[in-house]
């Protein structure tokens, strides 16, 4: 199993700084929802990872903890998620993204 | 060549996958996208085969965005590691030989400008150090010399980290790499200052851990391009694996460069200057508001 990059919602959707889609080096992989977190009564959307693309290089970690002071995203072995987006279930739209999250490990 | 290149073959949507219909649809083409709004659109660049944690890599990702016109946008690229991230963007990519890329977009921009005229048609080169200050450098600094219309990025890594960690030309002195146990024995090359003395328009540095500034320079740079004459960028993107950096920590050694030797600097020939004001708007070259007369000593 190989660690990837989490994002805790509550503590992102409290902030929405969206550093961490700017520092990501893989494109594409770091997405932003305006629902996720705001259907859980917060104020802002939340960042939101793509598993199945991340390199888990943790780079995310370090701007979330360091520049952005929120310490909002973890790294977790990939089998320990209970439920993640995959590029398959994430949709665009005019100004966000929408992701139906699902088992990240089949089988 | 055109916003046609971005759409579907009549027939053919619903068996193209699904990262190419996204591209499509809520792709770059044809829109202004920003830094700020990453994360919310189809980038043009996929996934590629570049190793975990690689700032040349997110310096592309930067590239692409800050691109003005993509679907009017061609790179030019050489051997190097930049090139497996370049060659996966839906934008066209042009594979020279070693170090002839500068050539290679010497020839392109002539003749694109030949076949649409006025029509904006970039020419972007991206390779690294070694591409372009060792191998290709004679064709480098010539197509300055020559003043050719287009741009040239260095993806600066300081090394040959493709093949195993040989120094180059842009490595500092005293570094010692894999494969030059003994260190660096000649400085580093001012690639700016000779930018600056074979005329080029537009010379900056930049380094990845400011995403906006990345995108200002690259957009000013191939603006310039288009009409007034070469522009050249310098990147620090550093080799995680030949400079042994944990991957989390990449962002924190490009601040610690970027404050050792990798300032911010920009430098804009005052025609470059003229034409951003007049055609694009830009304010930031507007000569300042004059102090109030009363403050200036000697005059009535």
């Amino acid at each position: 199993m190989y660690l990837v990059a989490d994002i805790i919602v509550e503590i992102c959707a409290a902030k929405s700084c969206k550093l961490c889609t700017q520092y990501c080096p893989e494109a594409n992989t770091i997405l932003y929802s305006e629902e996720m977190g705001k259907d859980q009564g917060f104020k802002y959307g939340s960042a939101y990872v793509a598993v199945d693309r991340c390199k888990g290089c943790a780079q995310c970690v370090w701007v979330c903890d360091n520049m952005a002071k929120n310490n909002a995203i973890k790294m977790i072995m990939i089998d320990q998620l209970p439920k993640a987006a995959l590029t398959d279930n994430i949709t665009y739209g005019e100004k966000s993204t929408t992701a139906v999250l699902a088992s990240p490990v089949v089988g | 060549m055109s916003l046609d290149y971005v759409k579907f073959s009549n027939g053919f949507e619903k068996f193209m996958p699904k990262e190419y219909r996204d591209m499509v649809e809520h792709g770059p083409f044809g829109k202004k996208v920003t830094v700020s709004q990453m994360g919310n659109f189809k980038e043009v660049l996929e996934e590629h085969p570049m190793c975990a944690g690689c700032a040349m890599t997110l310096f592309i990702r930067l590239a692409m965005i800050a691109f003005p016109n993509p679907e009017d946008t061609i790179t030019v690229g050489t051997a190097g590691c930049g090139r497996l991230a370049i060659s996966q963007a839906a934008i066209p990519f042009v594979y020279g030989n070693y170090g002839d890329q500068n050539g290679v977009a010497s020839g392109l921009s002539r003749g694109l400008r030949l076949r649409f005229g006025d029509k904006p048609k970039d020419v972007v080169v991206m390779a690294g150090d070694g591409g372009t200050a060792d191998i290709g450098f004679q064709q480098v600094l010539h197509s300055w010399f020559r003043k050719e219309r287009f741009t040239t990025i260095m993806l600066d890594n300081e090394v040959y980290g493709n093949t195993g960690g040989q120094e180059s030309g842009m490595t500092n002195r005293g570094a010692v790499l894999k494969m030059a146990p003994l260190g660096k024995k000649f400085e580093k090359m001012d690639m700016l200052q000779m930018a600056k003395v074979a005329g080029c328009a537009y010379v900056a540095t930049v380094v990845p851990n400011n995403p906006r500034r990345v995108e200002s320079v690259i957009k000013k740079a191939v603006l310039i391009a288009r009409e007034v004459g070469s522009t050249y960028i310098q990147a620090y993107t550093s080799c995680n694996i030949e400079y042994a950096i944990p991957t989390d920590k990449v962002m924190e050694d490009a601040k610690t460069v970027e404050n050792d030797r990798y300032q911010f600097t920009e430098y804009v020939s005052d025609e470059a200057k003229q034409y951003l004001t007049e055609r694009y708007g830009y304010k930031e070259f507007l000569p300042k508001p004059a102090a109030p007369a009363a403050a200036i000593p000697g005059k009535a």
